[in-house]
């Protein structure tokens, strides 16, 4: 038997890059982020889920979850699980905020953790959780790593796997990750690692390709949004292929291959590849030749000089991710969420296959 | 790269090392004017009321620096360094502080209504949100005109919650104007927290009702406001119509000199250790090798220069008399 | 030439005019064409009342359509000023000014002074004022004296076709904010109007009726109501001198000065509430320089201190007449030496 715990982490900045602006980037407001974890509270309610840990921010999510426990927030909700406020002494609306709030969740026990964001997000969770389970909603449509899916039906996955009603070795998966060394700092990513040569970190979200000289992916889906398409659409990498993907990348006129590959919402692009290899475990990748920037995730985010390189390695001990359709499958197989007449399944109801 | 990044980014994509030297002379005049206006209201010789623009540097000169004389910016009770970063003259704004004949305004407007049209800058503004209706003017004008001008309104969080405001992109909207809309948010519309009283999470969000892109942008880097406003700019003289730039950032000082700042907490100290926009940009330029420290101090010792000239001047220069009185009040009557 | 048009056609040449002569004019305006963005008819209206009809085909993409934002297009007139154009923004009713007020006394009318006499800001706002089409009490004021106590703001107020054609062209040449005062109840007045172009300055007021026994000093629509009086006195055999304002901001106080000095008698008809409306402004004028030259009280005609009533029965009891000028008339002539 798991926890009866599960924490909820959001972050109220996803959402507002310079990506509306020079694309049709989606707008997801933290409305709906707080509308989403009250969704994923009920679901918890729903499967026996007795406390869930809950993030507070200062952009008005953890707020409006609040104001939805109604006059007295200490009684709670009959059908919620009881909901506790992560706090922290002070807030720095960065990544560091994440990692402090799923350090104190794990402090608290929780058996899942569900984060809602983008690839920025679930990076910063995924870092700190351990090997907690992790199951990432998107809140967007510019991510790779989170998935869009209802949050009700994320919160009975989450819930089932938090109280270890299901068979952890069929519904959770260990993901890859690369891990990004610089000289001064270690950091995580879970779909792409890329080098430009832009000049600084700037308004941070990556949408210009025209300065990218590498790019290493963890998985490359052809169906992706985002840098890991250009490999996805050229020489696809499934997730749990045990190895990753590495590219070297020029001017479109130049190169032997060329990619029109959707780099960012409404954006799709020709990208020029001079070559490519698979990026294997122990075989680190050095990156970096005169200086530029390190985005991770499509978020430009280590600044190198001049003479700095980076080392990028691909690793698999990566977080541990929840798969909501095999969590609900074997939720069915089990007959976990229906009651039914003693010794038999009623009229009309085909009988199990199994036994339960 | 495709046709439609390139054709997308008008503005240069990067910045030349002139250009870099450039940014920083104004962001550290500004830092340097401020700090000094600081000072010389404790001694009790400048009068009135003075609201000053420290800490917020990045945004005026980030968005600035995409402009020419022909675009203008309205600017707020807050605007010593709009009008900096927009090419105006420091030694006259100073005089303009100080209540001299020899200000910009040659005494009559003071640090509340500094403007100066042949560079472009609407002035200073000491009604909140008031700035926004006057910017869509210029932009109707250049729009009219075809001559690829944009205007661009900084505004406070607390003018995000002024109808004028929310009127004004509505019509830049309609309109279709080349106005970026900047919201400089600093936490506080004078002792009131921006958390508490804009009802939206960001200043941003409410772009969407008002069909233009909203976008939040670290009001600390350089970096960040130069390239989204790079964008804006670009968005609008192409003709596409607004945009609203949320810069998150922190007024080193108080809502005007002799705020105790009580309502406060240890934001200032924190960013003035960890993310102070000339200490950011510094090691930017230093580590990546574009420019040399050195260039960086001769700049820093000029501006403080430059800044001991004004004063002085200022306070040698004369005051406006009784023949000044009745003067400016009409072109003709 | 002139040929007999009325005040509306008056405005409406004034701006055609003007558009022709100089292409920085614009015109702005709620429905100042009509139709923007509806199914059916462009220039549907041409203004609530018409007065722009037909500018919209005539000078294509200067004339605009706003949403019903008047802090956002008045401010914007005002900013369009200081770039260069010369914007005529209509404020529909006068009565609105309490929704953009700020744009207008705060920022057109303060620039020049605040940046050092170093801006223009040539803008005109057009808007309409005054009772006596049933409106009620916020669609019938009479506000002009609130602006003509704005120093940095022109306000005119013409009483006939002929000084609406020449007073706005006036004010859309001048340099400085003007706000044009149009009286919703003269716009079918018809009168005497010259073809060709040509301005009216300000500050210069009309004496419409010559006279020895007293002087009546009147604006707007009340320069009718007093001319109606003065020949009715006339027939008393009470000589009357008609002075019209025809500006307030500046104001023609010599005329005005010249004329008591004469006549020894002063009545000021206004339109509006009795305190510090113009009538009061007036009447301290000579009280402070021409005092020797009264010979009696000076009388005030003005509406009274009630918001406008909407009941015509009411209405009607509002507005100063021809009957109470000629009453306060008599109170003058009886009063004093």
């Amino acid at each position: 038997m798991g926890s009866s715990a599960v924490g909820i982490v959001a972050n109220p900045l996803a959402g507002r890059d310079v990506r509306r602006l020079v694309a049709q980037a989606s707008v997801f407001p933290n409305s709906e982020k707080a509308k989403m974890i009250q969704r994923l509270l009920a679901a918890l309610g729903a499967v026996g889920v007795t406390d869930a840990f809950v993030s507070t921010d200062v952009g008005g999510i953890s707020a409006a979850v609040l104001r939805s426990l109604g006059p007295d927030p200490a009684a709670g909700r009959p059908e919620w699980p009881t909901v506790h406020f992560v706090e922290l002494e002070r807030y720095s609306s960065t990544a560091a905020d994440t990692a402090e709030l799923v350090g104190a969740m794990m402090g608290a026990g929780v058996g899942a953790i569900v984060c809602l964001g983008g690839d920025g997000t679930a990076r910063a969770v995924a870092a700190s959780c351990g090997d907690t389970p992790l199951l990432a909603l998107s809140t967007g449509t510019n991510n790779v790593f989170p998935e869009v899916r209802e949050a009700t039906v994320a919160g009975l996955a989450a819930g089932l796997v938090a109280q270890g009603a299901v068979d952890a070795t069929t519904v959770l998966e260990r993901d890859a990750r690369l891990e990004v060394i610089a000289h001064s700092r270690v950091e995580t990513a879970l779909v792409d690692v890329c080098l430009t040569r832009a000049a600084s970190r700037g308004a941070r979200a990556l949408w210009d390709v025209g300065g990218l000289t590498e790019l290493a992916c963890v998985f490359a889906r052809p169906d992706a949004i985002g840098l890991s398409s250009i490999p996805g659409l050229l020489c696809p990498v499934p997730r749990g292929a045990g190895h990753g993907v590495v590219l070297r990348l020029v001017p479109p006129r130049s190169a032997p291959a060329v990619v029109r590959a959707p780099i960012a919402p409404g954006l799709v692009v020709e990208v020029g590849v001079a070559s490519w290899e698979h990026l294997h475990r122990g075989r680190p990748h050095m990156m970096g030749t005169g200086g530029g920037v390190v985005a991770l995730d499509g978020e430009r985010e280590i600044e190198l000089d001049a003479s700095e390189r980076v080392q990028v390695r691909f690793c698999t001990d990566g977080p541990v991710r929840i798969d909501p359709s095999a969590t609900l499958a074997e939720a069915a197989q089990r007959r976990l969420l229906c009651t039914l007449p003693a010794g038999a399944y009623g009229p009309g109801l085909p009988p199990s296959n199994d036994t339960p | 790269m495709s046709d439609t990044l390139e054709h997308r980014s008008a503005e240069p994509a990067e910045l030349s090392a002139d250009q870099l030297l450039d940014a920083y002379r104004r962001m550290r005049t500004i830092r340097a004017f401020e700090d000094r206006v600081h000072e010389e209201f404790a001694t009790g010789d400048i009068p009135g009321f003075v609201h000053l623009y420290a800490g917020e540097e990045a945004s005026a000169v980030g968005i600035c620096m995409h402009l020419d004389d022909g675009d203008t910016i309205a600017s707020t009770h807050r605007g010593h360094g709009h009008c900096i970063a927009k090419g105006v003259d420091p030694k006259p704004m100073m005089a303009e502080i100080f209540g001299r004949r020899t200000g910009t305004c040659h005494g009559k407007g003071g640090s509340m209504h500094i403007a100066d049209l042949s560079k472009g800058m609407l002035g200073a503004n000491g009604i909140v949100g008031a700035g926004a209706p006057l910017a869509c003017g210029r932009a109707l004008a250049a729009k009219l005109a075809g001559n690829g001008e944009v205007c661009v309104v900084f505004f406070g969080d607390g003018a995000s919650n002024q109808g004028t405001t929310l009127e004004a992109l509505n019509l830049a909207s309609v309109w279709q104007l080349p106005v970026i809309f900047v919201a400089e948010n600093n936490g506080y519309a004078e002792t009131t927290a921006s958390s508490w009283s804009v009802a939206a999470d960001n200043i941003a969000d409410r772009a969407d009702g008002f069909g233009m892109p909203g976008v939040i942008v670290d009001g600390f880097d350089f970096f960040a406001v130069w390239e989204v406003a790079r964008e804006a700019v670009t968005r609008a003289r192409r003709g596409d119509g607004p945009t609203l730039m949320e810069v998150k950032l922190t007024r080193y000082y108080g809502h005007f000199e002799g705020d105790q700042q009580t309502y406060r907490g240890d934001e200032v100290e924190r960013a003035r250790r960890d993310f102070d926009c000339l200490k950011w940009f510094r090691t930017r330029v230093t580590t990546n090798g574009m420019l040399d420290a050195a260039a960086l101090d001769t700049i820093d010792a000029e501006a403080a220069a430059l800044i001991d000239d004004a004063v002085a001047e200022a306070r040698s220069a004369p005051l406006p008399g009784r023949e000044d009185l009745e003067t400016d009040v009409y072109a003709t009557y | 030439m002139a040929r007999k048009i009325s005040y509306r056609q008056a405005i409406n040449e004034a701006l055609v005019q003007e558009m022709e002569r100089d292409e920085n004019v614009i015109v702005l305006g709620e429905d100042n064409a009509g139709g923007e963005g509806a199914p059916g008819e462009r220039d549907a209206w041409g203004g609530v009342l018409g007065v722009t009809k037909g500018l919209y085909e005539r000078f294509p993409g200067r004339v605009l359509d706003t949403p019903i934002s008047e802090s956002a297009f008045v401010g914007a007139a005002i900013g369009a000023a200081t770039a260069g154009k010369r914007p005529v923004v209509e404020l529909m009713f006068i009565d609105f000014m309490g929704v953009c007020f700020d744009q207008i006394y705060n920022q057109a009318a303060k620039f020049r002074y605040m940046f050092g006499g170093n801006a223009i800001t040539p803008v005109v706002i057009r808007t309409m004022y005054g009772a006596g089409l049933r409106a009620a009490a916020q669609h019938s004021q009479a506000l002009y004296s609130v602006f003509t106590h704005i120093p940095g703001l022109k306000v005119v107020l013409p009483a006939t076709p002929y000084d609406a054609k020449g007073l706005l062209i006036q004010a859309i040449r001048d340099n400085d904010p003007v706000i044009f005062c149009e009286h919703k109840a003269l716009y079918d007045t018809v009168g005497d109007v010259p073809v060709e172009s040509y301005a009216i300055p300000f500050g210069e007021a009309s004496i419409v009726r010559s006279g020895g026994d007293v002087s009546i000093v009147a604006l707007g629509r009340m320069v009718a109501v007093a001319s109606e009086a003065a020949t009715e006195l006339a027939g008393a055999g009470v000589d009357a001198e008609v002075i019209d304002l025809r500006t307030t901001s500046p104001m023609d106080t010599d005329t005005v000065l010249e004329s008591v000095e004469k006549t020894g008698r002063l009545v000021v008809v206004d339109e509006a509430p009795p305190r510090c409306n113009i009538a009061t402004d007036v009447a301290a004028l000579v009280a402070s320089q021409g005092f020797e030259h009264l010979q009696a009280p000076v009388q005030m005609v003005t509406a009274p201190h009630t918001p406008v009533p909407f009941s015509a029965a009411l209405e009607d009891l509002y507005i100063p007449d021809p009957s109470r000028v000629v009453a306060a008339v008599k109170l003058a002539m009886e009063k004093g030496s």
